[in-house]
């Protein structure tokens, strides 16, 4: 892939109309993208805003413009500073949603496996694989030291003697390591079917084929128990 | 700087008569779900006497129904993997006032943080792992209450989604019978701090300390009040109708001082994806917008919220803070977790504090807590179940 001098893919014009398009057929976009007054007060309240070159007004503008090349330039880096807070979408006079734009492109960049997007979600595989495989994530035993050691000196302490602290938990649900809260088996088959039929794991597929893989792998298991 | 904390302090309790419309015409959803259900559209989760419902009004002052009894926990991935005290102390809570629940594996995650981290779901995903989880509560006869507020904004959303457009309903219908469930909806979407704040004059009742000297900063969580805003609690008797009143209602129940800061409104800086994969914005967020006017502007002793996500983020980034040579702190947790404190919930056993990075002994202490008693009463508790002892659960399977 090519990339300009702000770090923009270089796609024919087709190609950039092509995913405009397909931003546009969703069934969401027209409730997000309304009229906009360019009045900038979404963008006065954007939290990304005060440390990211990011603005939910030119989010706006640029679908707004209807130009595939304006929004094209937004489908690397620029989609991934939104915090998805939702802060845009509450304050807009004209019920306005960037921030469900940002979703609509996001899943965009996804599904079609950009490169920015698998760059972007590189890191996010274990939460992946726990919650599509099991049913939940942010597990206690994924809090270790090594990668949060910003978070200071007590983190520690999720990682020493961790079955004994989750067992003095006075919830049953709660006394486990390797998931927030236990599953059960006939749960997560539920579940399997629901993204099966959905396409999920179409998506992971195309965006991380090896964390798919080893998905997989857990879903067999777990449906021959 | 006395001068601004009393002005800030005196904020939180103004009432009035304001009414929020801002020109806003939004469809009543509610409303278009019982004629789905009146036309056989759907299966509509009703708020029954059963549930014991309080009333609470929401942005538009329209009412909005809470259950308090029969319920169904719909627990939260973060709270339930890194903040255990949060879902104990609701459990605990309804175990005091004898109300009736559910706690179960038989449910999934939302999976929202694959909608808003990672964009690796659709609406059709997540609505249909919305209803399925619905649906089992709707098959036990209760009804759900959410933990998380990304749950809560999602399943608003999804709840909306499936109102408005037929093509999902049939989408999701076609799902649900592959897996024997049908298409149902909640009458309403409740958060968990929505039960806490209409039962907050009954839990007030349990106060087992004094906190006129506490002085409180509220995190509201942008999951509860800025995704579909118009389904969120305000009361025009907190901060004058113009801030959503959930979190703070049950700290001036309790007594507490209610302190405004000039950030109340910014999100805590978790963004998803920032908080594991670009977490210097998360932590610079924390500290600039959030903990440092906190304690700068309010002089806070305990920062509440509402949520998940905040409460961790607004917890574990403060340590690194002190790199830039910013010294302030400030404990965090949930406002029901700050409740169950101030009504003698054990600190290590219920309320789990222990979890938590940024010091919050200082608060016990305020408190009047003997967090040291708790402490070693805690270690004694951990040898007995090394030991092979039974855990004291509040809540067993039922048989």
């Amino acid at each position: 892939m090519e990339y300009d001098e702000n770090g923009v893919s270089i796609v024919p014009f087709e190609f950039k109309k092509e995913i405009f398009e397909e931003a546009k057929k969703d069934f969401r976009y027209e409730e997000y993208v309304r009229g906009c007054l360019n009045c900038g007060v979404c963008t006065g309240g954007c939290p990304p805003h005060r440390f990211f070159d990011f603005s939910p007004r030119i989010v706006l503008q640029k679908c707004k413009s209807n130009d595939p090349a304006l929004v094209w330039e937004m489908m690397d880096e620029y989609i991934w500073a939104c915090f998805q807070c939702f802060t845009c979408a509450m304050i807009c006079p004209f019920l306005n949603s960037p921030g469900g734009v940002i979703a609509i492109l996001r899943e965009i960049a996804v599904r079609r496996g950009f490169e920015s997007a698998k760059r972007v979600l590189k890191p996010y595989s274990r939460v992946l694989l726990k919650l599509t495989a099991y049913g939940n994530q942010l597990s206690p035993d994924m809090i270790q030291p090594d990668f949060f050691p910003d978070w200071g000196p007590h983190i520690g302490y999720a990682s020493q003697d961790l079955p004994l602290k989750r067992k003095a938990i006075p919830m049953p649900t709660l006394q486990v390591t390797n998931l927030a809260w236990d599953v059960a088996p006939e749960t997560m088959k539920e579940l399997y079917t629901i993204f099966d039929e959905a396409g999920v794991f179409k998506i992971i597929e195309v965006v991380d084929p090896s964390l798919y893989e080893i998905i997989m792998d857990i879903i067999d298991d777990v449906r021959s128990s | 700087m006395a001068v601004e904390i009393k002005n800030r302090l005196d904020l939180a309790a103004k009432s009035s008569d304001y009414m929020h419309i801002a020109g806003r015409k939004i469809e009543n959803i509610h409303e278009e779900l019982l004629e789905l259900e009146a036309k056989g559209e759907v299966k509509v989760i009703h708020i029954k006497d059963e549930n014991k419902p309080l009333y609470a009004e929401t942005l538009f002052g329209w009412k909005k129904k809470i259950p308090t009894n029969k319920l169904w926990h719909h627990k939260s991935c973060g709270q339930c993997g890194n903040i255990p005290g949060y879902p104990v102390s609701v459990l605990w809570f309804m175990n005091k006032l004898g109300l009736e629940y559910i706690d179960e594996r038989n449910q999934t995650s939302c999976t929202a943080w694959n909608y808003h981290g990672s964009g690796t779901s659709n609406p059709v995903g997540l609505a249909a792992v919305a209803v399925r989880n619905w649906h089992r509560a709707y098959e036990l006869g209760l009804f759900p209450l959410f933990h998380c507020a990304t749950t809560f904004g999602d399943y608003k959303e999804m709840r909306n989604l499936l109102v408005e457009n037929k093509e999902l309903r049939d989408e999701v219908k076609k799902i649900m019978n592959k897996i024997g469930r049908e298409l149902v909806i909640p009458e309403e979407i409740v958060h968990y701090s929505e039960w806490v704040h209409v039962l907050r004059f009954e839990i007030a009742k349990l106060k087992k300390y004094d906190l006129s000297d506490v002085i409180v900063t509220v995190h509201p969580a942008c999951h509860c009040y800025k995704m579909i805003p118009e389904d969120c609690i305000y009361d025009k008797e907190i901060y004058a109708g113009k801030r959503t009143a959930v979190s703070t209602g049950i700290a001036l129940a309790l007594g507490a001082k209610v302190a405004d800061y000039s950030t109340w409104y910014d999100c805590c800086g978790f963004g998803f994806r920032h908080i594991l994969t670009e977490r210097e914005a998360s932590r610079s967020f924390v500290m600039d917008r959030k903990i440092r006017p906190m304690v700068r502007e309010a002089n806070s002793d305990v920062c509440i919220t509402q949520d998940t996500g905040c409460t961790t983020t607004l917890d574990k980034n403060q340590w690194i803070g002190k790199a830039m040579g910013y010294t302030e702190q400030v404990p965090v947790m949930s406002d029901v977790m700050f409740a169950a404190l101030a009504c003698g919930a054990d600190v290590f056993k219920i309320v789990q504090l222990q979890w938590h990075t940024t010091d919050w002994r200082p608060l016990c202490e305020k408190i009047g807590i003997d967090w040291k008693k708790s402490e070693e009463e805690y270690k004694a508790y951990l040898e007995e179940l090394r030991a092979g002892g039974k855990t004291v659960n509040l809540y067993e399977y039922p048989s």
